[in-house]
């Protein structure tokens, strides 16, 4: 259970609630025990009902979301047109949205519209010729659908998973571009979004390999916008992490000098900034590793660097001490 | 403030869970009952009241939740098999010294049917892919002696797609770190002895990150903190040799005050409803962290550290040295 506060209640109150909840039990196990016995091999439509019923109380039956799809699979679509079907499963996405908007992090509820999409027949054939109407607009309204989940908690990763399934399998795919607008836009609502931060790094891994954007200056806009959110707030690790990933190996000089550069200010003007202090030891180390293994002087700082986040951030005392050693200053 | 383990209150909470079929939040959670039953006996366990449960009635439950079309365990009696549920019997059937119950062929047949082309597993036959599950076939298939039946490159080289640059993995390639995937991948390397595919010193200093100046851990940046955590990042930093990364004792204060001092139990943060799922992670954490008189806890395979000696599959983990008082 996650969020649920603790309240106390008298013996009377208590004893109330459990002769409340003993018809509920009694209506819940009448309904468990019928679908339960017909699991095997009863494919009709009233099994099929009596699974609704059942999942609406309780959408953690993953028992029964199998048998529902068993009877779909069995019972109904054999029976059915493509056209039927393609009713039959919009009507189950329709189910699962309201379903999810109360459960939005119940694995089974996304689960069971993955399957419907994939199963999802092609479309009606116009003048002849085969089309691909319903799949795609079935997919299509489940980036719609998967977008109003994102508004609700932006920091769902079921939905931020199930977004990543979407773009990669709908029929026509979407152009990477609107990806990274749409985290330009997440981010801007909210910089410490951390799941909009790695999503925008997948979806940059993907531009700059294929070549739809210069990798040299997309980067250098990154860290102009990185560098706004560390500055709004600079205890906030989401950006900073992103910042660790911008720099990557530290390979690059001249930008490593330059954000080291940018991060020292930042220090300046916050004296007790434990990420600025955290990442300049990290930067620095590269500076180290890569382009000057034998500056005393960026040794020195780092010691010193450490020294005060040993002060500052104690419960980090041992990480930053085993760091020091590490530089063998 | 509670400053030390309530454990004869513990003890009795997982023992009442089993008596609360006047609670429709116990009917409702009967997906989960197979899990429950390993969480509670492995909390049992590390505070040393293995018996507080009987030992034939748990057995018995456990084999009548075997699904004989699938070949394999699901979570209660007549609900489908799932590699989640049967992970947990086969943990239970271990520490009970059962296993011989087990169709092992055909459990493993189950499991083994389940993999991916890509290498990441399936739930069960519908399809669900997470590297939860991929844990639970490795883990499964080295307790029951079967790991060699296992196509090891392909599972590796999911994992290595599934790392990210903070060093964490999530539950599919593509996914955000999340310090329970984190666990899964980890574990799951650590018993196919290929930690070497970690990036160490970017992971742990991500893990370290996870605790919050209150003591407790988050689960990912900037999220709040959760007892679960305790395990799922103390299982990974102690599996990688770096337990002191973070603060023990601020931890420990802060496990030990989302207990529930009037009816045992430990809830996701203080002041919340107590869960077997938290008292278990919770305990485990502390056992982790060397709490005086607590059984060792195995963080590869999250069971007593004797079962998992016994059985000759201890890895190299390192938890803090036990304190006496």
């Amino acid at each position: 259970m996650h969020n649920v506060k603790r309240t106390r209640q008298s013996p009377e109150a208590l004893a109330e609630t459990k002769l409340r909840e003993k018809s509920k039990i009694d209506e819940y196990l009448t309904l468990t025990d019928d679908v339960l016995s017909r699991k095997k091999p009863d494919w009709s439509k009233d099994a099929f009902q009596l699974t609704q019923s059942l999942l609406q109380i309780n959408p953690e039956f993953y028992t029964v979301w199998n048998y529902r799809r068993n009877i779909l699979l069995n019972g109904i679509f054999p029976q059915s047109t493509p056209e039927e079907i393609n009713n039959l499963l919009s009507n189950e996405l329709s189910m699962t949205t309201a379903a999810l908007k109360a459960h939005p992090k119940v694995y089974w509820i996304w689960n069971h519209r993955s399957w419907c999409l994939e199963n999802v027949p092609d479309g009606p054939e116009r003048n002849g010729t085969p089309s691909i109407e319903w799949r795609q607009a079935n997919w299509d309204k489940e980036l719609f659908v998967v977008e109003r989940m994102l508004d609700a908690d932006a920091r769902n990763f079921h939905a931020w998973n199930y977004r990543r399934y979407v773009l990669a399998n709908m029929p026509t795919r979407r152009n990477e571009t609107s990806e990274l607008t749409y985290t330009s836009r997440k981010i801007g609502a909210n910089f410490s979004n951390f799941s909009a931060w790695h999503q925008r790094s997948k979806s940059l891994v993907v531009l700059w390999e294929s070549g739809q954007l210069d990798p040299v200056q997309s980067k250098d806009e990154e860290f102009e916008l990185v560098s706004n959110a560390l500055y709004t707030d600079p205890d906030d690790q989401s950006a900073w992490i992103y910042h660790r990933w911008l720099i990557g190996s530290g390979e690059n000089k001249e930008q490593l000098e330059r954000e080291i550069q940018v991060i020292t200010e930042l220090l300046q003007e916050q004296p007790d900034s434990k990420w600025s202090m955290e990442s300049l030891v990290h930067y620095k180390r590269l500076l180290l590793q890569h382009h000057s293994p034998d500056s005393k002087a960026l040794k020195r700082e780092c010691v010193e660097l450490l020294s005060r986040l040993m002060d500052l951030d104690p419960i980090r005392y041992f990480r930053y001490r085993d760091l020091t050693r590490d530089l063998d200053y | 403030m509670t400053t030390s383990l309530l454990v004869p209150l513990h003890v009795a909470y997982i023992r009442a869970l089993g008596n609360s079929q006047d609670e429709l939040s116990y009917h409702l959670s009967a997906h989960l009952r197979m899990n429950a039953v390993y969480w509670g006996l492995t909390a049992l366990c590390i505070m040393d009241h293995k018996d507080a449960l009987d030992r034939d009635e748990m057995v018995d439950f456990v084999m009548s939740c075997w699904d004989e079309e699938a070949g394999a365990f699901g979570a209660h009696t007549d609900h489908d098999a799932h590699l989640l549920s049967t992970l947990s019997a086969i943990q239970i059937l271990l520490m009970q010294d059962a296993l011989d119950r087990v169709d092992v062929d055909r459990v493993v047949k189950f499991i083994l049917s389940l993999q991916q082309p890509s290498g990441i597993f399936a739930g069960d036959a519908f399809g669900e892919t997470d590297t939860r599950f991929l844990y639970c076939a490795v883990s499964a298939l080295s307790l029951l002696g079967r790991l060699h039946e296992l196509d090891v490159e392909k599972i590796v080289a999911y994992i290595r797609h599934c790392r990210n640059f903070d060093g964490g993995f999530g539950a599919i390639a593509g996914a955000e770190s999340h310090a329970a995937q984190v666990f899964v991948c980890v574990a799951a390397l650590a018993i196919l002895d290929r930690l070497e595919e970690i990036d160490q010193p970017t992971l742990c200093w991500w893990l370290s990150e996870r605790q919050l100046p209150n003591g407790g851990l988050n689960g990912r940046p900037e999220k709040l903190e959760d007892v679960c955590y305790s395990f799922w990042v103390l299982s990974a930093l102690s599996i990688l040799g770096k337990l002191t990364w973070i603060d023990a004792s601020k931890l420990e204060a802060f496990i030990l005050s989302a207990q529930e001092t009037e009816s045992g139990g430990i809830a996701d943060r203080p002041g919340d409803v107590p869960d077997v799922f938290h008292t278990l992670f919770g305990i485990a954490g502390l056992s982790l962290l060397g709490y005086p008189g607590l059984m060792d806890l195995d963080p590869v395979y999250c069971m007593p550290a004797s079962i998992v000696e016994n059985v000759g599959l201890r890895k190299g983990w390192k938890a803090l040295q036990r304190r006496t008082s």
